[in-house]
C-alpha cells in the first residue's frame, strides 16, 4: 500500500508521517517528495526543521526547479527585519498567497516539515482549522506533513490524525537499514485499510517494499499442526470395515425410544403426566421366590 | 422535565348550546398525534425512533421528546457518523424537521441519507424438518434457538438500505436548518462566558430556530406540532474550536460541558430531539453523566480484536453508559451487558454478545490463547515453545 501512496494521493487528501525519535521519517518525507517531482507536479515545501541544503541533498535533476523552499529555518519567528517565512504566518490566507505566487497550470502539493514545530508556536485547533481549510479550498491539491509522536500528548495527535485521510507510522526494522511503516488509509465512502510493510529507501530516494512482517509469525504455527498420529501404529485394529459399521449402527442402544415413543413425549410435554409403560423382561419378578434370580 | 404527553392538549371546557342537561362529560386530555412518535408504555413520556429499532429497545422503546442521545465515536467515526444519518432519515420519512450542524464535513453530506426499503423480518423460529432428528439429545428439539437478536413485539420505526441514497425530492420535502461552522458568521461576544464562541454561536441558532418554527412547548398550539431532530456532529472536537480534544489540561475546560447543559435546557422545554456524537477516545473528561442517553461504539477496526474468532460476526461492540431517569428514580436497565453491532446493508443490527459452545478441543484452545493476546510465553516448567499449547495441567 507503499507503493499506492506514493504514486499520487487524492485531491484533497492528507498524509501524515508519525515518527519517533527512534527512526526519522524525513527519508520518507522526502522520497514523497521525490515522486511528486517526478509526476511533474510543483510541490511547496514549509521547512522548519531542516536547511534547503539538507532537504535538497538527494534530490537531483530538472525536477528540482518545480520544488519551491520556504525558508523557515533561519527565522521563524520572526526576530530579524526580513524574515522569509514565519510561523505566524501559518494560516490560509498567508498560504494560499504563498502557493499561488508561483504559477504552475496543476494545484500544488504542500509538504510541511515539520507539523510538530507549528504546533509548539500555534495552538492546535488553530492548526487543525488551517489544514482543514487549506484541504476544502482549491489551491493546494495534497498536503504531507511530518509530526514527530513524542513530542505531543495523545490528544493532540490523535485530532490531527483524525483529520488525515491517510497516516504512516514508522518504527525501525529488525535489520539495519530496514523500516517498518503501519498505514492507516481512509476512503470518501468512510472504508479504512489498513496495513504493515517493512520497507526501505535506497540512494536515489526510491523506495523498497519487502515483504510485510505479520506474516513471519503465523507460519510458525503450521507445522507444529502436522503432529504424528497416535492411532498410526497400534497393536489392535481401532477401525471398523464396512459390514462392521452397518451392524453397529442397526444396533438398537437400550434408552433409544422408537419414534412414536419420542414424538408422543414430544407433544404431550406440557401438563399432562401420563405414564408410559412397556412391559421389560426383568419385570416379571415374582413376589413370592425372592431368590428367583439366583443362578444357583 | 421532557415534555409530558399531558400538558400540550387543552381540555374543552365549554358547553354545548343544545345539550338540555347540565352533565358534561369529563373529556380526557387529548393526546397529542405528531406523526412519527408514540407514548411509552413504561411511563408515559412521548418517544421518537432513532431510526435503528436495536438501538430503540435498548433505549427503552425509543428516545424520549426533550432529551439528548450522546454517541461515543468509534476511532475513525464511520457508525456513528451512520447512526447519525439513520436518525436524520427517520426525520424525513416521518416528516419532522431537522436542524444539522458540523464543523469538519458539509452538513448536506450528511444528509445523504439511506434510502427506505419495507422490510419484512425473517421468522425467528424453524420448521421442525429442516432441523436434523437428533438423536441422543431429542428432548430438546422442540426448544427454541438463542435468541440474539433484540427486538421488540410493536414495530416503531423504519429500515433504510445504506448503500442507496435517499431521493433528493424527498429529502427536500423535509424543511432542514444547517448549521455549517466555517460558513457562520463568527460575533465574537465580550463576555466572559466559559463559553466557546462557536458553541454560543449553534446554542443561539438552535434557539432561534425553536422559537422561530414554533417547537417551544409554551407556544400557542395555532398549528398542528412537529418535532424537531438536531443532529450534532462531532462536538468537542478540535475544528469547533476546542482544545479538549487536544491537550490533558484544556484552557477551555468547561466549554463543551457548558454548552451540554444548555442544550438540555433548552430540549426541556421544547419539542425536539438532539443526537450528538463525541470523539470520545480524544477526550479525557468523561461527559456522559450530561445527556440523558449514552452509547458508546467500539469498532473492531484497526484494533487487536479483528482477528479474534468470537467475533468474526460483527463489526464492533456497543456499551451503554448511561439510561435516562426520567420522571422517576430508577430506570430500566439493559438485560444484557455484552452487545455487538454489525452493519448489514439493509440493517444495523444490535445483537447480544454470546459465546458460542466450545465443540472441539482445538477451536477452545485457539480461543483461548488469541484471547489473552500472548505470542510465545516463556515459562519455566515448559520445555519448547511449540509443545506449550497442547499442554494443559
Amino acid at each position: 500500500m507503499l507503493t499506492e501512496l506514493l504514486q499520487g494521493t487524492d485531491a484533497g487528501g492528507f498524509l501524515i508521517i508519525q515518527d519517533s525519535a527512534s527512526y526519522s521519517g524525513r527519508h520518507l518525507l522526502k522520497s514523497f517528495i521525490n515522486a511528486a517531482l517526478n509526476r511533474e507536479e510543483a510541490v511547496h515545501v514549509l521547512g522548519f526543521e531542516v536547511s534547503e541544503e539538507e532537504l535538497k541533498d538527494g534530490l537531483k535533476g530538472s525536477p528540482v526547479q518545480r520544488l519551491h523552499f520556504h525558508n523557515a529555518y533561519t527565522d521563524p519567528l520572526g526576530w530579524t527585519d526580513q524574515p522569509s517565512f514565519t510561523v505566524h504566518q501559518f494560516c490560509l490566507e498567508e498560504l494560499t498567497r504563498l502557493v499561488k505566487q508561483t504559477s504552475h497550470p496543476k494545484p500544488a502539493t504542500l509538504v510541511i516539515d515539520s507539523l510538530s514545530w507549528i504546533l509548539r508556536h500555534v495552538s492546535a485547533p488553530a492548526v487543525c482549522k488551517t489544514l482543514q481549510q487549506l484541504r476544502k479550498g482549491g489551491a493546494v491539491r495534497a498536503i504531507m506533513g511530518l509530526l514527530h509522536v513524542d513530542m505531543h500528548q495523545r490528544g493532540t495527535v490523535g485530532s490531527l490524525c483524525h483529520l488525515a485521510t491517510s497516516v504512516i507510522t514508522v518504527a525501525p526494522g529488525m535489520k539495519g537499514d530496514e523500516a517498518v511503516a503501519k498505514i492507516t488509509k481512509r476512503s470518501k465512502s468512510g472504508k479504512v485499510v489498513q496495513d504493515e510493510e517493512i520497507f526501505s529507501i535506497k540512494t536515489d530516494l526510491t523506495v523498497v517494499v519487502q515483504s510485510k512482517p505479520s506474516q513471519l509469525g503465523h507460519k510458525q504455527a503450521d507445522p507444529e499442526e502436522q503432529e504424528t498420529d497416535p492411532t498410526a501404529n497400534l497393536t489392535f485394529n481401532l477401525r471398523l470395515s464396512n459390514t462392521e459399521r452397518e451392524a453397529k449402527e442397526k444396533l438398537a442402544l437400550p434408552f433409544v425410544f422408537s419414534k412414536e415413543k419420542k414424538t408422543a413425549l414430544l407433544h404431550s410435554s406440557p401438563g399432562s403426566g401420563r405414564i408410559l409403560y412397556e412391559p421389560d423382561a426383568n419385570d416379571d419378578y415374582d413376589q413370592e421366590d425372592p431368590d428367583d434370580d439366583l443362578d444357583v | 422535565m421532557a415534555a409530558p404527553v399531558s400538558t400540550v392538549g387543552k381540555p374543552s371546557t365549554e358547553r354545548s348550546p343544545f345539550n338540555t342537561t347540565s352533565f358534561q362529560k369529563k373529556t380526557r386530555t387529548k393526546l397529542i398525534s405528531i406523526p412519527g412518535t408514540r407514548p411509552s408504555v413504561q411511563n408515559g413520556q412521548l418517544l421518537v425512533s432513532t431510526g435503528v429499532t436495536s438501538l430503540d429497545y435498548l433505549l427503552g422503546g425509543g428516545l424520549a421528546v426533550g432529551t439528548v442521545l450522546l454517541i461515543e465515536e468509534d476511532r475513525y467515526d464511520s457508525y456513528s457518523r451512520m447512526i447519525l444519518k439513520y436518525f436524520l432519515a427517520e426525520g424525513v420519512v416521518c416528516r419532522h424537521e431537522l436542524f444539522v450542524a458540523a464543523a469538519q464535513d458539509n452538513p448536506d453530506d450528511i444528509l445523504q441519507v439511506g434510502e427506505e426499503v419495507p422490510y419484512f423480518p425473517r421468522l425467528s423460529c424453524e420448521p421442525q424438518d429442516s432441523l436434523d432428528a437428533m438423536k441422543i439429545a431429542w428432548r430438546y428439539q422442540n426448544l427454541p434457538k438463542v435468541q440474539s437478536a433484540l427486538a421488540s413485539s410493536s414495530r416503531f420505526g423504519h429500515y433504510y438500505d445504506v448503500s442507496k441514497t435517499m431521493e433528493p425530492e424527498i429529502r427536500q420535502a423535509a424543511k432542514c436548518h444547517c448549521f455549517y461552522l466555517p460558513e457562520h458568521p463568527t460575533q465574537s461576544s465580550p463576555t466572559h462566558s466559559t463559553m466557546l464562541e462557536s458553541y454560543s454561536a449553534l446554542l443561539k441558532s438552535l434557539q432561534e430556530v425553536i422559537n422561530r418554527e414554533g417547537f417551544d412547548v409554551a407556544a400557542p398550539m395555532t398549528k398542528s406540532r412537529n418535532i424537531l431532530r438536531i443532529g450534532l456532529h462531532s462536538l468537542g472536537s478540535a475544528l469547533w474550536g476546542d482544545d479538549l480534544s487536544c491537550h490533558d489540561n484544556p484552557r477551555n475546560g468547561h466549554a463543551l460541558t457548558t454548552f451540554l447543559y444548555g442544550l438540555r435546557a433548552l430540549l426541556r422545554s421544547s419539542l425536539s430531539v438532539a443526537v450528538v456524537t463525541v470523539p470520545s477516545h480524544l477526550i479525557q473528561v468523561s461527559i456522559t453523566r450530561l445527556c440523558d442517553n449514552a452509547i458508546a461504539l467500539e469498532s473492531f477496526k484497526g484494533s487487536e480484536r479483528e482477528t479474534n474468532p468470537l467475533y468474526k460476526d460483527y463489526h464492533g461492540l456497543l456499551h451503554v453508559r448511561q439510561v435516562p431517569h426520567l420522571n422517576c428514580l430508577a430506570s430500566k436497565l439493559p438485560d444484557h451487558k455484552d452487545l455487538a453491532f454489525k452493519l448489514k446493508r439493509k440493517q444495523f443490527t444490535i445483537e447480544r454478545l454470546h459465546l458460542p459452545p466450545d465443540l472441539s478441543e482445538t477451536v477452545s484452545r485457539v480461543s483461548r490463547g488469541e484471547l489473552a493476546g500472548a505470542a510465545t510465553v516463556a515459562s519455566a516448567c515448559g520445555s519448547g515453545s511449540s509443545g506449550k499449547k497442547h499442554l494443559d495441567f
